[in-house]
């Protein structure tokens, strides 16, 4: 008898594990609701091909790594590069990571390092623009590039109402633009950003019309659903994506006037907000929905914010296309990382009156400093408009399961008490 | 989500506002400069630059022109009938001006589609618009208050004495239309160049049109590179909001639904950050307004923004028509510009 002993690599070990996690939220996605989504098949298997079977997807083309939403996805474009955003959401990564980093950082930080440190990418980013929104983004460059990458800084102002922030974001974002142009050899041109503007701005659009669905009483699409759609837009070829989307827009219409409803009559409607679900950390999301719960608007970076504003340009001049790109992820963000969270709160309030939301559920990274320090004044101001609301403060780890799925379900629960008394 | 296709309020609310307003203020321009020789006349209580030195051609005539004429007379002549018929002139004007609100800046004054002109060359020559810094922006929105003070107590001090002081040469009965650029600019486009002099006949009248050819000068150069530049100090917008409330066309906003993204601000052709910031006001007609309302085109917002005339919504802000307008409802490369 001869047998062959081969031993598993660390980036194997690294890519096993990572499959193990990404095929149990797959199938999770897939198998534990009622009434599947066919178009969705687009979706689950993008990410069982990336993340299970780590197979590239933009195989010759330069990949530009970004480490926030504030990267103008429109530059990168229109410079002929494809944006790959790294914000990572899987616990294998986030415990490379945590040898690294001090012990309360956010597991999101964690685990981008941790992917970086073991350098085991399917496609891996050529240079990476890291603005410097929090502390531990901003901090996380310079680790990332001591291990042999390409990171350039693109400074973030942390307050947006003042005039000198709205010079200085602009003039950060020209400066990434003459950069990403050198590395490129490529010109910025007004066609080539008219053309990325609007190429982005429909793919927006159609984010858009797949959240009108959800306004209905009948809840065509889970929660979990969109967050996997959107998710997809941090690495897919927009192309695709767009062409998937279109399908499910379809199908959601033809859903909508049968009167598909993913949930229960009598199943609360949350809006979520906080730190971002990014795949395979699906974990609350997951909880949520599994506890006879749907979600049918978020307020997080991972999603809603990252598609709901769209480029306004006054003249097509590259000038003012420019500017334009600029103030989109400027003006309009909510992050906390920003002085002020009056906008946040504004949001969050205005998303459970036009979804007709019964509550709010805010998840925090533990480590995630800022979103934790803004939770007292978005429960303030939720007590005061009289909408309910769970703060849960969650990692990445399978651990506490039983205990969040435990508060989870009392306060859906709660919810389903409260909806009965109002009729 | 059976949304009615073919609904006229759908039609509104999606259409290209550039293109509406550009063949509107055609139109309008048409008729205040060109009108009298189709016998049009809308009479001299115009709250728009309707322009009184245009001659024949005009449409009808400015209020602030006639304004300053019946200023020139002697205090105790407005005891009486004269002070009635003063009255009924100014109501008369804001009659007029209660109709469309401040919209007569933004699709009717002849002098702001001028500007809108100069700034579509600019803009078809990639050259970027300037812009006045926040502070800056500030500090001149009281010039236009001042020149309306001026143009009103100029004239009044013609005809007596105030405070005792010595009254003022006869030169100065029309102070504002010395120095308007509409009097060189309007009759220019009926052919009459003739208001482009200096008066060297007296002191007075040499500095007065001196100053006015320098205005004209900075009125053609200033619009060319920021957008609306006279607007900043135009003495008849500042008359026209002290009368603003209670006129029937209004631009309101719904302060929840905003998300300060700041697309109206950047639309808006007098950078006004209320439009963005303000989260509280309903009314966001504020003293610099001209009602072009591209700020309310350029709201993603689902009626954030609206144009509402006597209680009715005409035109709101929604997600559709924002989507259209800026031609990102497909998936090709469409290129509307």
């Amino acid at each position: 008898m001869h047998t062959e002993h081969t031993i598993e690599t660390p980036h194997q070990r690294q890519n096993r594990h990572k499959a193990m996690e990404a095929i149990s939220v797959i199938n999770a996605l897939k198998e534990d609701f009622k009434f599947p989504i066919q178009s969705m098949g687009y979706f689950y298997d993008l990410f069982e091909t990336v993340y299970c079977r780590h197979e590239p997807l933009h195989e010759g083309k330069v990949k530009i790594g970004t480490m926030c939403i504030q990267i103008p996805s429109e530059i990168i474009y229109a410079l002929d590069g494809v944006p790959i955003r790294l914000c990572n959401g899987f616990y294998t990564d986030d415990e490379i990571g945590s040898d690294l980093l001090p012990q309360k950082s956010c597991p999101l930080v964690k685990a981008t390092v941790g992917w970086f440190a073991s350098d085991n990418f399917s496609d891996k980013p050529d240079i990476t623009f890291s603005p410097t929104t929090c502390d531990q983004k901003t901090k996380a460059g310079a680790i990332i590039e001591s291990f042999g990458h390409t990171v350039i800084d693109v400074g973030f102002p942390r307050t947006k109402e003042s005039e000198e922030s709205h010079h200085y974001w602009r003039e950060s974002v020209k400066s990434f633009a003459v950069k990403l142009s050198k590395f490129q050899g490529k010109k910025l041109t007004r066609s080539n950003l008219e053309s990325a503007i609007k190429k982005i701005g429909y793919a927006q659009s159609l984010y858009h019309k797949l959240t009108e669905f959800r306004k209905n009483k009948a809840v065509p699409i889970l929660g979990v659903d969109m967050f996997l759609v959107t998710n997809a837009f941090f690495f897919d070829k927009i192309d695709e994506w767009i062409g998937a989307v279109e399908k499910l827009v379809a199908e959601l219409e033809q859903r909508a006037s049968a009167g598909v409803n993913v949930a229960g009559k009598a199943s609360p409607r949350i809006v979520y907000t906080g730190s971002p679900p990014i795949f395979p950390n699906y974990k609350i999301p997951l909880i949520i929905e599994q506890s006879d719960a749907v979600i049918v608007a978020d307020e997080t970076c991972s999603s809603n914010r990252m598609f709901n504003d769209m480029v306004a340009v006054d003249e097509w001049n590259l000038y003012d296309m420019i500017d334009s790109v600029s103030d989109k992820y400027l003006k309009a963000c909510t992050c906390p990382i920003f002085t002020q969270n009056d906008d946040r709160i504004r949001r969050i309030i205005q998303l459970v009156r036009s979804y007709s939301g019964d509550g709010v559920i805010y998840q925090a990274f533990a480590g995630c400093q800022v979103y934790e320090m803004e939770q007292r004044s978005v429960l303030a101001a939720m007590e005061r408009e009289g909408i309910p609301i769970l703060y849960i403060e969650s990692d990445y780890s399978p651990s506490q399961h039983g205990q969040l799925t435990t508060r989870v379900e009392a306060f859906v629960e709660s919810l389903k008490n409260r909806k009965r008394m109002k009729k | 989500m059976t949304k009615n296709k073919f609904s006229l309020r759908r039609s509104v609310n999606n259409m290209n506002l550039v293109r509406f307003r550009f063949w509107f203020q055609i139109v309008a321009f048409v008729l205040i400069v060109y009108g009298g020789y189709i016998g049009l006349d809308l009479g001299n209580k115009l709250p728009t630059f309707a322009c009184v030195f245009n001659g024949e051609g005009t449409g009808g005539k400015c209020y602030v022109g006639e304004l300053q004429h019946d200023l020139k007379h002697p205090l105790e002549g407005f005891v009486g009938f004269a002070g009635y018929a003063f009255l009924i002139s100014l109501g008369m004007f804001m009659v007029w001006f209660w109709a469309l609100n401040k919209g007569w800046c933004g699709f009717v004054c002849p002098l702001g589609t001028m500007q809108d002109w100069l700034t579509m060359v600019r803009e078809k020559s990639k050259i970027r618009y300037s812009e006045y810094s926040w502070a800056n922006r500030g500090k001149i929105k009281s010039i236009k208050y001042i020149l309306l003070i001026l143009l009103l107590l100029l004239p009044v001090m013609i005809a007596n004495s105030v405070f005792g002081l010595p009254k003022l040469p006869n030169g100065l009965s029309m102070p504002f239309c010395d120095i308007c650029p509409g009097r060189m600019m309007i009759p220019a486009f009926t052919g009459h160049f003739n208001q482009f002099y200096i008066d060297f006949s007296s002191k007075t009248d040499l500095v007065m049109t001196t100053l006015g050819m320098i205005i004209v000068g900075l009125f053609l150069v200033g619009s060319f590179v920021k957008k609306r530049f006279f607007c900043y100090f135009c003495p008849m917008a500042a008359l026209q909001y002290v009368f603003s409330k209670p006129a029937l066309l209004k631009l309101y906003k719904d302060g929840a639904k905003c998300t300060r993204c700041g697309d109206c601000y950047r639309a808006c052709d007098m950078d006004i950050l209320e439009i963005a910031d303000d989260v509280t006001s309903k009314n966001l007609v504020t003293e610099d307004c001209t009602l072009c309302l591209k700020c309310v085109a350029a709201c993603p917002e689902e009626g954030c923004l609206e144009a509402n005339f006597m209680g009715a919504t005409i035109f709101e802000s929604t997600k559709e028509g924002f989507i259209l307008r800026m031609a990102m409802d497909q998936r090709g490369e469409k290129h509307a510009h």
